[in-house]
C-alpha cells in the first residue's frame, strides 16, 4: 500500500503552523504579545475547530489535562509529577478514592469535557468548582468576558484570574479553569482546552493581586507561549493520529477498530484496565492477553509507546 | 432541539417535582419566608452528623435564596452558644466549640465513637497524609519497619484513610489516602491546610496562611 503515506504527507502540506515571525524573538510589550497572540488563536483555532485536519480533539484536551494537573499540582505546593500523577489516575479500581493527585488530573479531565453549548453550562462548571465558589462564578466569569470583549481574549483571562484569586488567593486550580473558559468563550469553542495554567508560577498569581509591576505582561506571555505549545502538540498529534489512521486496516484482531479510536481520545491506555473485559465505551470483548498483544502491535508498528517504562502495570499513548 | 422547546420540555417536570416538597414557600410573606428556610437549613444540619454540602442545602431552600446568606444569618444568631456552625470539607455542620472539649470527655462516654490515637497511629496517619498515595510498603520505608495490617485497618475502620489507586508493584497492593472524614476531624479545608514540612526546598517561602477563608 504505497498511496497511504502519500495522502499523510498531503494532509501534514496543509496543516496551519506558526509563522515564523511569531515564534522567533519574544514578545516584549502588551501590543506585541496581543499581535502574537491573535494569529497563534488563529492557527489553534483553525486547527481544533476544522475536521479537515484531522486534529484529535479529545486526545488533545486529555493531553492539555495532564499537563494543567502538573502545572497546578505545583502551584498548590504538591510538587506532584506528571508520571504520578497519571498512575494515580489510572490505577485506581474505579470505586475507590483517588488521592490528591488523581482528584486534580480528574479535576482537569471534567474540566477539558465542559460543554460550552447549552443553558446549563454554568450548573456543570459550578459543579466543578465547588460549593465555596458556586454562587460567584457568573459575577467571575462577567468580570472576565467584559474585559475579554474589550481589551482582547488574554487580558480577559488575566482579570478573570485575579478576579478569582482576589476572592480567594489559594484557588489557582478554579482561576486557571475559568481563565481557560473565557479563552474558549471568546474564541466560541464548544469545548475547554486547559491552556492557562501551565506555564503560571506561584509568584506570579501572588504579584497579579498584590501590586507586581508588569505582571499583565509576564502571565500573558506565559499564556502565549503556552499556546503556541498546544499548537505544536495539536500538530503532532494530528501526524501521530494519521499514522494509526493508516495502520488501522492492517490491525486483524477483534475489536481493532475500537480500540485504534480508543488511542485517538485518550492519552494513556493501560490494557488491562480499558482495553479489558470490554473496550471502554464500547461493548466489544477483549481478553486481557489479546489487549496487551493489541498494545505491543502497535508499538511494533511505530505509531504508539509505552509511558512508564514499567515491565508491568504498563500504560501506552501515541504520545510519549 | 430549539433552547425554547427544551425549556417547555422541563418546565412541568420541575413543577411536579416541587408539589411533592413545597421549596418556594411563596404564600408565605418574606420576613417568614426566610425564618422558615433558616429553620430548615438549621434542622438538617442539627440531623446530620456528618458536614453537609451545599447543593444538598439548596434543595431545601427556595431557588432563589442564597445559602451562604441564610448560614450567615444562622450564625449569626449562634453567637454565644456553646457550638457554632463551621465550614469544614466542602460543606457545613455544627460543632461544639474547643473550650468544652473537656466537660464533653468528662461527661460522655464515647465508646467505640473514641477517636484517642496512639503515638504510633497519629505517626502512620501523618505520613499517610503527608505521602498520599502510599503503600505498606512506602510507609516501612519510612517508619523504618513493618506497619501493622490492623494499626491501618484500625484507622480505616474511624474512617479517616480509604484505598487509592494501585501501586505499580508486584502484587498491586493498594495505596492509601486520607479521607473527608480526616479533614473534618482535623479541621482542615484542604490538604494545603496541613502543616508546611520543610522537605521542599526553594518552596519555603510559600507558607500556608493559618487563616481560613
Amino acid at each position: 500500500m504505497t498511496y497511504q503515506p502519500a495522502a499523510i504527507d498531503d494532509d501534514l502540506n496543509i496543516l496551519p503552523k506558526l509563522p515564523a515571525w511569531v515564534t522567533s524573538g519574544r514578545a516584549e510589550t502588551l501590543e506585541t504579545v496581543a499581535f502574537r497572540s491573535g494569529t497563534a488563536l488563529t492557527v489553534l483555532d483553525q486547527l481544533v475547530t476544522d475536521p479537515r485536519h484531522g486534529v484529535p480533539v479529545k486526545l488533545l484536551a486529555n493531553q492539555m489535562a495532564l499537563k494543567a494537573a502538573t502545572a497546578t499540582s505545583k502551584l498548590e505546593g504538591r510538587l506532584a509529577r506528571e508520571a504520578d500523577i497519571r498512575d494515580a489516575y489510572h490505577l485506581t479500581p474505579p470505586g475507590e478514592a483517588r488521592g490528591p493527585d488523581g482528584d486534580l488530573l480528574a479535576f482537569w479531565r471534567n474540566a477539558a469535557r465542559l460543554k460550552l453549548t447549552g443553558r446549563d453550562w454554568h450548573d456543570s462548571v459550578q459543579g466543578l468548582v465547588g460549593t465555596a465558589f458556586a454562587d460567584d462564578v457568573s459575577r467571575l466569569m462577567a468580570v472576565g468576558a467584559d474585559c475579554a470583549k474589550s481589551h482582547g481574549p488574554l487580558a480577559g483571562c488575566i482579570a478573570v484570574m485575579r478576579a478569582v484569586l482576589e476572592v480567594d488567593d489559594r484557588v489557582e486550580r478554579i482561576a486557571s479553569l475559568l481563565s481557560d473558559i473565557v479563552l474558549a468563550q471568546a474564541l466560541g469553542w464548544k469545548v475547554v482546552l486547559p491552556v492557562t495554567a501551565q506555564h503560571l508560577t506561584k509568584t506570579m498569581l501572588r504579584d497579579l493581586i498584590g501590586d507586581g509591576q508588569g505582571v499583565d505582561l509576564v502571565v500573558q506571555q506565559r499564556i502565549l507561549q503556552s499556546i503556541e505549545g498546544t499548537i505544536r502538540l495539536a500538530r503532532d498529534l494530528a501526524t501521530r493520529a494519521a499514522a494509526l489512521r493508516a495502520v488501522t486496516p492492517k490491525l486483524r484482531a477483534k475489536g481493532s477498530k475500537a480500540a485504534a479510536d480508543l488511542f485517538l481520545s485518550e492519552d494513556a491506555i493501560g490494557p488491562s484496565m480499558m482495553l479489558s473485559p470490554t473496550i471502554q465505551g464500547t461493548t466489544i470483548a477483549m481478553t486481557d492477553r489479546a489487549a496487551r498483544r493489541f498494545c505491543d502491535r502497535l508499538v511494533e508498528l511505530g505509531v504508539a509507546c509505552e509511558l512508564t517504562g514499567r515491565p508491568t502495570f504498563r500504560l501506552y499513548g501515541v504520545v510519549p | 432541539m430549539t433552547p425554547t422547546a427544551k425549556q417547555k420540555h422541563t418546565r412541568p417536570r420541575e413543577a411536579g417535582r416541587e408539589g411533592v416538597f413545597d421549596r418556594e414557600l411563596a404564600d408565605l410573606p418574606q420576613e417568614l419566608r426566610w425564618r422558615e428556610w433558616m429553620g430548615r437549613i438549621e434542622a438538617v444540619l442539627f440531623a446530620s452528623a456528618k458536614p453537609v454540602r451545599r447543593d444538598d442545602l439548596a434543595r431545601v431552600v427556595g431557588q432563589e435564596a442564597s445559602v451562604e446568606m441564610l448560614i450567615e444569618d444562622i450564625q449569626a444568631e449562634l453567637e454565644g452558644r456553646p457550638y457554632d456552625l463551621s465550614e469544614v470539607a466542602g460543606g457545613w455542620m455544627f460543632r461544639t466549640k474547643t473550650q468544652f472539649a473537656e466537660a464533653i470527655k468528662a461527661a460522655a462516654d464515647f465508646g467505640d465513637q473514641s477517636m484517642a490515637f496512639t503515638e504510633m497511629e497519629m505517626g502512620v496517619l501523618c505520613a499517610i497524609a503527608f505521602h498520599q498515595p502510599i503503600d505498606r510498603a512506602g510507609l516501612k520505608e519510612i517508619f523504618g519497619k513493618e506497619v501493622s495490617r490492623d494499626l491501618l485497618a484500625r484507622l480505616r475502620f474511624k474512617d479517616l484513610i480509604a484505598s487509592g489507586p494501585r501501586a505499580p508493584r508486584p502484587g498491586a497492593p493498594h495505596t492509601f489516602v486520607t479521607t473527608a472524614t480526616f479533614l473534618t476531624m482535623f479541621d482542615l479545608q484542604t490538604l494545603r491546610d496541613l502543616p508546611k514540612l520543610d522537605l521542599a526546598v526553594g518552596n519555603a517561602d510559600e507558607e500556608i496562611q493559618p487563616t481560613q477563608n
